[in-house]
């Protein structure tokens, strides 16, 4: 018998010709595991979620939870026998039911369950003390989403997914709530599925997480290696935190760019001398050094709070993009000069 | 799959009857007064459109952009109209217009002695009718353009502003041209109702296609001669039909959001003010007040026809009808659409699109279609198998009367619960489900205690219709089994009007009682 939690085994899932996600493979195995699944709107994350909840038929192969199929070609398990808890993006509060109502509609179904809070405290942790007398038509949709995944964390579900959970919510507390709710998952040991078209959410939440483009599953891995090891130029567009560059492979841990010189580092996978490579540099990857001889014009200056993202362009007209920490002693404005650190050092070397 | 099927039947009847051997009736009838109920049908439809849109549209607009004296009360007042048949109106106007009649005795009284009847206008024949049936019918156009100019126009209006539009031209270049679907929407109903009315026409002898379909059957005892002018009716109506739901395809794009705002509305005042007071006041007062005064004067004043009434048995005559026909409108609409819901099958969706049609039938049609059908039904079964005849199961029998009410309005309850259908977002089955709700439990739990405000609002617009509805009662009610309606209209056909007021009041009342019950859901501004 498999020991994986969760299985899906070469499994297309399909709403429409368009929105359909072939073969993918993947596998959550041990429970508890939080995994984002990642990918621009319309490319078939939500139907994923929806076939994994049992909300649509599975168009080929299998999908396994604790080891018992659950959708197969052939075969469909209810929805409402799989224990399996979805957060619809969209308000799917029963409207005439108050929110407290609704947040304990479900909270009989598993009652074997260790699931240790009660209402009030996910009331408390949600933030909704306010709210619990109110009606769905009555709160904002931020509210409403929130009320929503108390009611599926109350129904003590083996699987938990979560729809854009935070797309309706203010930056303001979503930044707290994602860790409470992070918190949350890990010490009821829930495994969940996150759908979000958010990097930083996904990178933040995320045990691992799911590229998903082109109609398949690009690449499921830790966010470290999602962000640093890209696997192909399709994810690194997706990501669109760093640009690819034309460079001559030089030696085993040196490229020459006609522009930026030599780029030292170690290379991800090994390339052979000679050879003409796409190269990916990020953000933080080049150093500011006033005093240095490559010297590029500023072009853009990003204010992020705790730093600034310039670009900067050669002489040929390639823009590149440079963090620079935002307490740096002086700011650089647009058409600038800007020095770059030479050699450049990259400390991981990812070609295409 | 019964629903569509019995719908199917006037429908199929009719069809084959058409190409059935010609009567000479028929030919008769061709070559003399066909054209004329032809031309009458159409200038009543023409007329009844007219007044009905001037009526509807003018009065919406008052009510719903500006305030002034009364506004409140008129926004629900205007609705009670819906209260007063046709043909009551027809009665009322008769009653107070003709040679001694009420308004003769108001000049008496007031003036004394005269010959006042030369000055006194009669309103009958074609005009009388149009203006019935238009006063009985411009709700419809008040209920859906009110509503319209409700839910589309505060942000058009202020895009208006922005581009420098003033009030009367955003009126007619923003407000009515964005409300146009809803308007043409009240109109198809309001044309459906006009040519299919039997007991305003019927009244004032006006020859149309409806009263000839009556005729032929009832004088004449010619059922294929009013099956094939039910053809050609059933023609005419399928145009209105195809208009009205090609309007209404167009007027879901002008749904609220969920950011509604209500519109924000002109306080009048002076001579602007006592203009729309007067218009609605007028509108109020010509529609509703009039004949139930005119009703309740006469019920007073002519006490004796009271005794004559057996009021227990008309009311509960009329309540069982009610009462059963809505039960079973409202189980098989629930079924159908839940059916709809869960299955999502193209057939089933067909099937239901081809249910409703039966709203589009007229009542004379359809109980005719009727009769025809359980005849042929009943003789080949006799004549096949030997079996006795089952027609007086359904011919003059409550079996056959409720199931053709539930044919004529099984699309006012299938559309009612639909609509509440619609506010339960898909993901909201998907919830219940994914908490360990089965389908059952899901409809018992979270379907039906959402739609009972639906349930209830389908259950007085029904009764509404059955209290008021007359060919089809007339035609298929058991011997002596009377209605309010039927009661009224007995007496009227017998030049008894003094008795026809005193069962025409009683119908009035229970109608505004139930469409007071509906009216805060008819006129909800959310």
């Amino acid at each position: 018998m498999s020991s994986n939690f969760l299985e899906i085994d070469n499994a297309t899932f399909a709403a429409s010709t368009k929105n359909k996600v072939n073969n993918v493979s993947l596998t959550i195995k041990k429970e508890g595991e939080i995994v984002c699944l990642l990918g621009p709107s319309g490319i078939g994350k939500t139907t994923m979620l929806r076939t994994i909840a049992g909300l649509q038929n599975l168009q080929t192969g299998k999908i396994k939870l604790k080891g018992k199929t659950i959708s197969s070609e052939d075969y469909n398990l209810e929805p409402e026998k799989r224990n399996i808890a979805l957060c619809f993006q969209d308000n799917s509060l029963f409207p005439h039911y108050n929110v407290l109502d609704n947040i304990n509609i479900g909270s009989k179904r598993n009652k074997n369950s260790k699931f240790r809070y009660s209402d009030n405290d996910l009331i408390k942790i949600l933030h909704l003390e306010d709210l619990k007398e109110k009606y769905p038509h009555e709160i904002s949709a931020g509210e409403a989403q929130r009320v929503s995944l108390a009611r599926s964390l109350m129904s003590k579900p083996d699987l938990l997914l979560l729809d854009e959970p935070f797309s309706n919510i203010d930056q303001s507390l979503k930044d707290e709530l994602q860790k409470r709710i992070k918190d949350l998952l890990k010490e009821l040991n829930i495994t969940t599925i996150v759908v979000t078209h958010d990097s930083y959410e996904a990178f933040y939440l995320a045990d691992k997480c799911g590229i998903i483009l082109d109609q398949s599953l690009k690449q499921f891995d830790i966010p470290y290696n999602i962000y640093h090891y890209p696997n192909s130029i399709d994810v690194v567009k997706f990501l669109n935190r760093g640009i690819l560059i034309d460079a001559q492979v030089t030696g085993n841990d040196t490229l020459k760019n006609h522009e930026l010189g030599t780029i030292k580092g170690k290379f991800v996978k090994k390339q052979s001398i000679g050879s003409s490579v796409k190269l990916l540099i990020q953000p933080e990857d080049l150093e500011h050094d006033d005093k240095s001889n490559l010297i590029l014009e500023v072009v853009d200056r990003k204010f992020r709070g705790t730093n600034f993202i310039y670009t900067l362009k050669t002489k040929g007209n390639q823009t590149i993009p440079v963090f620079v920490h935002s307490h740096h002693e002086h700011q650089h404005k647009i058409k600038d000069k800007f020095g770059i650190k030479t050699p450049i050092y990259v400390d991981h070397l990812v070609c295409f | 799959m019964i629903v569509p099927l019995l719908v199917a039947i006037p429908i199929i009847t009719i069809f084959f009857s058409f190409f059935d051997t010609r009567s000479e009736y028929l030919t008769l009838l061709k070559n003399t007064f066909l054209l004329e109920y032809i031309s009458n049908s159409f200038f009543i439809l023409v007329g009844v459109l007219f007044l009905t849109f001037i009526f509807g549209v003018t009065s919406a607009y008052f009510v719903s952009f500006y305030n002034f004296t009364g506004v409140n009360f008129f926004k629900w007042a205007l609705i009670l109209s819906f209260a007063v048949p046709g043909y009551i109106y027809a009665y009322s106007l008769t009653a107070f217009f003709e040679n001694y009649g009420t308004a003769f005795s108001i000049l008496t009284f007031l003036f004394g002695d005269s010959e006042y009847n030369q000055y006194i206008p009669k309103f009958d024949g074609l005009i009388g009718s149009i203006f019935s049936i238009s006063f009985s019918l411009f709700g419809y156009v008040y209920v859906l353009t009110r509503a319209s100019f409700l839910y589309q126009s505060h942000n058009l209006i202020e895009v208006g502003k922005n581009l420098g539009f003033s009030t009367k031209r955003s009126f007619f270049k923003i407000i009515l041209p964005s409300a146009r679907p809803a308007i043409v929407a009240g109109l198809s109903l309001v044309a459906m109702e006009a040519v299919s009315d039997f007991g305003t026409v019927s009244f004032f002898s006006i020859s149309t296609l409806t009263t000839a379909i009556y005729n032929s059957w009832i004088s004449f005892d010619d059922l294929s001669t009013a099956n094939q002018l039910s053809f050609m009716l059933l023609f005419f109506i399928l145009i209105l039909f195809i208009i009205e739901n090609y309007s209404r395809k167009s007027a879901k794009y002008h749904q609220p959001s969920r950011g509604f705002k209500s519109i924000p509305k002109i306080e009048l005042k002076g001579k602007k003010s006592a203009l729309a007071f007067t218009f609605c006041s007028m509108l109020f007062f010509c529609s509703f007040l009039f004949p139930v005064f005119q009703m309740s004067y006469w019920t007073i004043k002519f006490p004796k026809y009271f005794q004559d009434i057996d009021l227990w048995s008309l009311n509960f005559n009329t309540l069982l009808l009610v009462f059963l026909s809505s039960v079973c409108l409202i189980v098989f609409s629930f079924l159908s659409n839940y059916g709809n819901r869960v299955s999502k099958s193209k057939l089933l969706n067909y099937l239901s699109a081809f249910s409703i049609s039966g709203y589009a039938i007229p009542g004379v049609i359809l109980a005719v279609a009727f009769i025809t059908f359980i005849s042929w039904l009943s003789d080949t079964f006799t004549s096949a198998f030997g079996f006795a005849s089952f027609k007086p199961l359904f011919i003059g029998s409550v079996i056959g009367l409720v199931l053709a009410y539930f044919v004529r309005f099984f699309s006012l309850s299938f559309n009612g619960i639909r609509s509440g259908y619609l506010k339960i977002n898909q993901s909201i089955d998907d919830s219940a489900y994914l908490l360990g709700y089965s389908k059952f439990k899901t409809f018992t739990r979270i379907h039906v205690p959402y739609l009972k405000s639906s349930v209830f609002l389908v259950g007085v617009l029904i009764a509404i219709e059955i209290i008021k509805e007359l060919p089809i009662t007339l035609i298929l009610r058991p011997f002596n089994f009377e209605t309010f309606a039927t009661k009224a209209y007995s007496y009227a056909a017998q030049d008894l009007l003094e008795a026809a007021a005193f069962p025409s009041l009683c119908l009035i009342m229970w109608a505004s009682l139930f469409i007071l019950f509906a009216s805060r859901y008819i006129l909800s501004d959310k």
